[in-house]
């Protein structure tokens, strides 16, 4: 069997004096998988992704990211391997055009000027945004300039993808354009884990989805699964979810152009 | 009286040629929501940063035409201190910094306004309740995550009984307790009489709730009016802003049965009718 590249075992977490906020948690994340993470406000769905690069460390129990423990090491030691996206852009720009906040990773990192130039050219024209290369992130619409922050990401090529709300108040040209980034990243033998209270994008683009309540996981389904369960603390409420219930269409399927195609053909 | 008023209104942000605003004229009344949507860039935010007086005073740039923001001038925001509550996208940023409990952190404004003690305690716990943050009040504002956050900032907002609501994506990492308290505020507030604009683009939770669409591109208004007609419109269909998931659904299954009675104009938007629709 592969390794995982998250693994997460039996992890407890409490903030300095403060009550637990993760109990004996353990879950997986695969190769090619794409995991979401749900749950209520304040369930800790952020904090376990800041335990996942390094950012914090469990009270107890392990965290292996990419098969390194993250014992005793620090966010750049994942860097090139591991790439988060956190909820709110500003918390990770602040070069002045979008070409210094791209290549930033990359220098980091040692590589060359030339590849340097090539990826970051070959990055912004895959988020839709060749134009904005000399533009400041900040007068970019909010929607692009989460685009830019994915960009930061996806250029230093890492496997493992952490994303806190990447969907949130996106356009829909904007969400197609992730979507599509990640199914690549996916079928490149890249994973995903994102925390997420968006039941489209879970539906479009997630496989599997688990449930943070009270500091444990109490569901780790597939998310057609997950997504049938509306009444279920933590799980958002698909807005397709009447209509797939009054028409009684049986085995739930969530993404549209599925349920397009059903519709069309069976109902028509 | 009026909530917002832009009468030829252009702007452009600093060091940009092209102006984000063009030559737009809009009421945006009070006792109503009024919802502001179109794609990346279509000047929805912009619009609320020049109805707060943000733009041009903090952002720069350059305006021409005529703002009245509930009658005064916004450029000169003495008169608006304490009536207009705005959200921005990212709320930690907008967390007052001095607050050392929740509860401080929403009394903070009404303390400012020099309010009697008494006022600001029932203000506050009122609000802390609205938005179910009641459990959070002896929190640090700093120790809460994101959806948390923004509920606590709504109740500040809240509890200054605002006349107009400038709201800039208000769920952005809400779960749907939080939607369903946010839809709810809205609500209230505009039946109170204030002023709601909200600029977002989850149209599965505005279509429902505004009781108007301003559609906008390229920082002009494309259509105007209520969410289900406006929504039909050839400006929202098909455009990269989107639209309600069933409205996506239903033109999904138009590319598949362009000919069949079910996918007839005009095109379901909610939910009921696609139900009527499609109900054997």
């Amino acid at each position: 069997m592969t390794t995982p590249h998250l693994d997460f075992s039996d992890v407890s977490f409490h903030y300095r004096n403060g009550p637990p906020v993760l109990d004996a948690v353990s879950f997986q994340v695969g190769a090619g998988e794409a995991v979401g993470l749900f749950g209520s406000n304040g369930a800790g769905k952020t904090t376990l992704t800041r335990l996942a690069m390094a950012l914090l460390h469990p009270t107890s129990g392990t965290v292996t990211t990419l098969g390194t423990g993250t014992g005793g090491r620090h966010p750049e030691d994942l860097a090139g391997r591991a790439g988060y996206l956190f909820q709110h852009p500003e918390a990770q720009l602040f070069a002045r055009t979008v070409e210094a906040e791209v290549t930033f990773g990359l220098e980091q990192m040692g590589v060359g000027r030339e590849e340097t130039r090539r990826r970051t050219a070959e990055v912004l024209e895959r988020v839709g945004l060749p134009g904005a290369r000399l533009e400041n992130p900040w007068d970019l619409p909010a929607p692009h300039r989460r685009l830019v922050a994915m960009a930061t990401i996806l250029v230093t090529e890492p496997s493992l993808l952490i994303l806190d709300e990447p969907t949130a108040g996106l356009d829909l040209r904007s969400r197609e354009l992730v979507h599509r980034l990640l199914r690549e990243h996916l079928h490149g033998g890249g994973s995903v884990f994102a925390v997420t209270h968006d039941p489209v994008f879970a539906a479009e683009t997630l496989d599997r989805g688990v449930v943070l309540e009270g500091g444990k996981i109490v569901h780790d389904l597939p998310v057609s699964r997950l997504l049938s369960r509306s009444a279920t603390p933590g799980v958002p409420r698909h807005p397709l979810l009447d209509i797939v219930a009054k028409l009684e269409l049986g085995e739930w399927e969530w993404r549209r152009d599925r349920l397009a195609h059903r519709l069309a053909t069976e109902r028509a | 009286m009026r909530g917002v008023r832009f009468e030829e209104v252009t702007y452009r942000y600093p060091e940009t040629p092209d102006p984000a605003i063009r030559g737009l004229t809009l009421d945006l009344e009070c006792g109503e929501i009024s919802w502001l949507f179109g794609p990346a860039g279509a000047g929805a935010s912009t619009l609320l940063a020049l109805a707060s007086g943000a733009a041009p005073r903090h952002l720069g740039g350059i305006v021409s035409g005529r703002i009245r923001t509930l009658g005064s001038d916004p450029s000169a925001p003495a008169a608006l201190a304490g009536r207009v509550a705005q959200l921005l996208p990212s709320p930690t940023l907008q967390l007052s910094g001095v607050a050392n409990t929740v509860w401080e952190e929403v009394a903070f404004t009404p303390a400012t306004l020099g309010w009697p003690r008494s006022r600001i305690t029932a203000t506050v716990d009122r609000s802390l309740t609205r938005l179910a943050v009641d459990h959070l009040r002896d929190r640090h504002p700093g120790t809460l995550s994101g959806g948390e956050t923004r509920r606590v900032l709504l109740a500040a907002l809240a509890a200054t009984n605002p006349d107009l609501w400038l709201l800039d994506e208000p769920a952005l990492a809400l779960d749907d307790a939080g939607r369903n308290q946010l839809t709810a505020l809205l609500r209230e507030e505009a039946r109170r009489g204030a002023a709601v604009v909200v600029a977002s683009e989850d149209a599965d939770l505005l279509a429902p709730v505004a009781h108007r669409l301003v559609f906008l591109s390229g920082g002009r208004v494309a259509a105007d009016g209520r969410p289900g007609e406006v929504l039909r419109t050839t400006a929202c269909r098909g455009s990269e802003a989107g639209n309600t998931s069933v409205a996506l659904l239903a033109e999904s299954i138009r590319r598949l049965i362009p000919e069949s009675p079910r996918t007839r104009n005009p095109l379901p938007v909610f939910t009921e009718e696609f139900l009527e629709r499609w109900r054997r």
